[in-house]
């Protein structure tokens, strides 16, 4: 898939992801041995971003399984399509009653049905969720886990079951193994310990706010339209409000979204004005707010 | 070179990060991907396979240059405290060397012409055997040294040096270059010797590396709180917030075991509709346990502060462990602490709540005093919910303990747990009211050094709020 880590650092470019030489070089031996990668960091750096990138650069389909509180097997894996299992059942009433018809007692009609089983409890009948789509999937695909964080451990000792040997029995079908190994991206934003198990299967990576020369870069990336002047002026400015103490602290996603409304609003420097009143796209909390006003001219400062 | 990564694995365990064989086996593995070409791939390589815990990766890093030098850095290092080579020294002795033919010992050969890495790599291949595991201690450094240079064979280098120079003597030489060359040659020798040297202290500095601070950190968690030390304290605010993530960590996997609990008809019946009115999945109602509220009253006089100061880290660093917590603080005037927690950062509102709070610091104590102060301004702000954790060596310095009032606060509230920061031996000795307040209280406990500060924490968490439900 890749040879070299430089090439990786190549084609997320290309894609338009920039991805440092740690990044990249955790996502080549991931490819390399066919290894889960388990993304920690905060929020809005780019870890959903780096798997969606990974499913562009490498062509393979992204099959994403967002995790919550109270996500189970069934949301998952499989479930089975009861409902229309019961339907063909009731339309199939008459066919049933012909092929019990011969039947000379109670026993052997039970057996002709157990005979047709396999009409009923089939792939026709099962939907597959993200889990059992990455398993049954004809071509190789990414699989992004976002957020294992939020789901409960049982879940997550469930995912290291999947994870560990790429296969899943349903127990009326057997067992079903995976044709590709998939590329397995797990994001986590720390909101609780993950179990050592998972740890222990994954590859670590933990991607920080980027340093200033990155940020710039991603910024005059994805932000074309905005002055070199400006966009340094940004990158200075979140440097500065980073290093603040403050409860939230913005993300790379954030100085982006910062950079496009100064765009919008045609601004060609940073004045305090248009900071103060475009502020709040950057900082999210009240208290945090108050605070950076309270410094922008140190905020604001070469 | 892999047997380099395992020893290296092995610094890391001793360091407190764990490490499993399979993880052991993907760093061998991923290290074979990447080759040692690039320092920071192979670096990256290691981290990703075998620190998982995003807290460890400096200690990671620290151990990985410690452990795998930067020899190209190294090298550059080397040549600069040789100073600038003189090439025409360099010159006349390669020229030499070849006319002549001389058959030169290994390490005189490395001396000669070796760079800095080259040397590196031989002492570390002559340190194999020295029995280097056995360091521990500054003090033996100078020994180890002087152990690591005898296994060299210096008297074969002498003599080739001695050949050298007469050789070059006998060449007619002129003496100020003859000089030269002696010096550039004992200069190359002295800093060979210096770098066994700093191998060594190196070796040592990886080996102690955190051993020391575990130590220290099982040393203090059991020592008196009033006993600690400006620099202590600053120590142990590592210590508390380590306690608290170890509380954090094991009440998550408590949390699974929630999932018992009664039909919900609601559910159930919604969803067998699907079957045809036959409920074929039961839905449970889940029990949500209740986090308690917590209020913490606090005794921030000289005698008690330290314990105060820790206790409100624990508490505020799980704060998600309650759906609630308030703080008060006291002296004799009683006041609300809780907003600085809200705005600021743990640390700097301990400080607040230790020194700022709008309460006279410099009076002496009366229990009594707050409590009933405490009592006639928030008794109706308390429910059966909340839990009262009050913190102090209840020395009322004489005052009328007034224990009515915490008999009145009991009564509106879960239950009160009293921590005492003095040992149980001076309770109702002297100025000491405990005895009247404990009739009130449903826990009295010792709380003298930071670990039993974190066995009541973790009751509290844990088993406390079950009670009674």
């Amino acid at each position: 898939m890749f040879q070299s880590v430089e090439e990786v650092q190549q084609r997320f470019r290309e894609a338009r992801y920039i991805a440092s030489r740690r990044v990249a070089t955790v996502v080549y031996l991931a490819a390399r041995m066919g290894r889960p990668v388990l993304i920690e960091g905060p929020a809005g750096v780019g870890k959903t971003e780096l798997a969606k990138t990974l499913s562009d650069v490498t062509g393979r389909r992204l099959i994403r399984l967002q995790c919550y509180e109270g996500l189970d097997e069934g949301k998952a894996l499989y479930e089975w399509k009861y409902a229309k299992q019961l339907l063909y059942t009731q339309l199939l009433r008459e066919r049933i009653g012909e092929l019990i018809a011969d039947a000379p007692s109670l026993p052997e009609a039970v057996g002709k049905i157990a005979g047709q089983e396999d009409a009923f409890f089939s792939f026709r009948f099962l939907s597959p969720r993200p889990l059992l789509q990455a398993i049954l999937a004809d071509e190789p695909v990414v699989l992004l886990v976002d957020e294992i964080d939020k789901a409960e451990p049982e879940f997550e000792a469930f995912l290291l079951e999947v994870l560990s040997d790429f296969q899943v029995s349903v127990p009326e079908l057997g067992t079903v193994r995976a044709k590709h190994i998939p590329l397995v991206v797990l994001t986590s934003n720390n909101a609780r310990e993950l179990s050592d198990g998972l740890k222990r299967r994954c590859l670590h990576l933990f991607i920080d706010f980027p340093p200033p020369a990155d940020e710039l870069a991603i910024i005059r990336l994805k932000v074309p339209e905005v002055p070199a002047e400006l966009a340094k002026a940004v990158v200075n400015a979140v440097q500065k409000i980073r290093a603040m103490d403050l409860r939230k602290l913005p993300s790379v996603s954030e100085s982006l979204d910062w950079a496009r409304s100064l765009v919008i609003l045609n601004a060609q420097e940073l004045d305090p004005a248009i900071v103060e009143s475009t502020l709040s796209m950057l900082v999210k909390h009240e208290k945090d707010l108050e605070r950076v006003r309270g410094a922008l001219d140190k905020v604001l400062a070469e | 070179m892999d047997r380099r990564i395992l020893e290296f694995i092995g610094d890391l365990r001793r360091a407190e990060i764990r490490v499993s064989p399979s993880e052991a086996l993907d760093a061998l593995a991923a290290s074979a991907e990447v080759g040692l070409g690039d320092r920071d791939t192979f670096r990256t390589a290691l981290a990703s396979t075998l620190v998982k815990e995003s807290r460890d990766l400096a200690t990671f890093d620290r151990l990985f240059n410690l452990y795998f030098l930067d020899l190209q850095a190294l090298g550059e290092g080397v040549k600069k405290a040789l100073g600038p080579e003189d090439p025409r020294v360099r010159e006349l002795l390669d020229r030499m060397l070849a006319e002549e033919g001389l058959e030169l010992d290994d390490l005189t050969e490395l001396l000669l012409r070796g760079q800095g890495s080259e040397m590196e790599m031989a002492i570390r291949a002559s340190g194999q055997g020295a029995g280097l595991e056995r360091l521990m201690y500054f003090l033996q450094v100078g020994f180890f040294s002087r152990r690591l240079a005898d296994r060299f064979d210096w008297s074969a280098v002498e003599a080739d040096l001695e050949r050298i120079l007469r050789l070059l003597e006998e060449r007619g030489l002129d003496p100020g270059q003859l000089a030269r060359i002696r010096n550039y040659l004992e200069l190359r020798l002295e800093a060979f010797k210096r770098m066994i040297r700093q191998h060594v202290e190196r070796e040592l500095e990886r080996r102690a590396w955190r051993q020391g601070e575990k130590l220290m950190r099982e040393a203090l968690s059991d020592k008196p709180l009033f006993a600690l030390t400006a620099d202590e304290i600053a120590q142990m605010k590592n210590v508390v917030a380590r306690l608290a993530r170890k509380i954090k960590d094991a009440l998550a996997l408590r949390q699974r075991q929630e999932h018992r609990g009664r039909i919900d008809t609601r559910r159930t019946t919604r969803k067998s509709l699907q079957y045809d009115g036959v409920p074929m999945e039961i839905h449970l109602r889940r029990r949500h346990r209740e986090k308690p509220k917590l209020i913490t009253i606090c005794d921030v006089s000289d005698s008690v502060r330290n314990a105060s100061r820790f206790m409100l880290q624990l508490v505020w660093s799980l704060q998600e462990c309650f759906s609630r917590v308030r703080s008060y603080a006291f002296v004799s005037e009683i006041a609300e602490v809780t907003q600085a927690f809200n705005t600021y950062p743990v640390e700097r509102a301990i400080e607040w709540a230790l020194k700022g709070a709008p309460i006279d610091y410099h009076c002496r104590s009366d229990f009594g005093y707050a409590f009933s102060r405490f009592a006639r301004t928030e008794l109706d702000a308390l429910d059966r919910k909340t839990t009262i954790l009050v913190l102090g060596d209840a020395r009322n310095n004489y005052n009328d303990p007034q224990a009515w009032a915490l008999r009145l606060i009991r009564e509106r509230v879960k239950g009160i747990i009293w921590l005492n920061p003095e040992g149980q031996w001076g309770w109702g000795i002297g100025d000491s009211v405990m005895p009247m307040y404990a009739p009130a209280c449903d826990y009295v406990r010792e709380c003298r050094t930071v670990a039993q500060l974190g066995e009541v924490v973790d009751t509290l968490v844990h088993r406390w709020w079950r009670k009674g439900r």
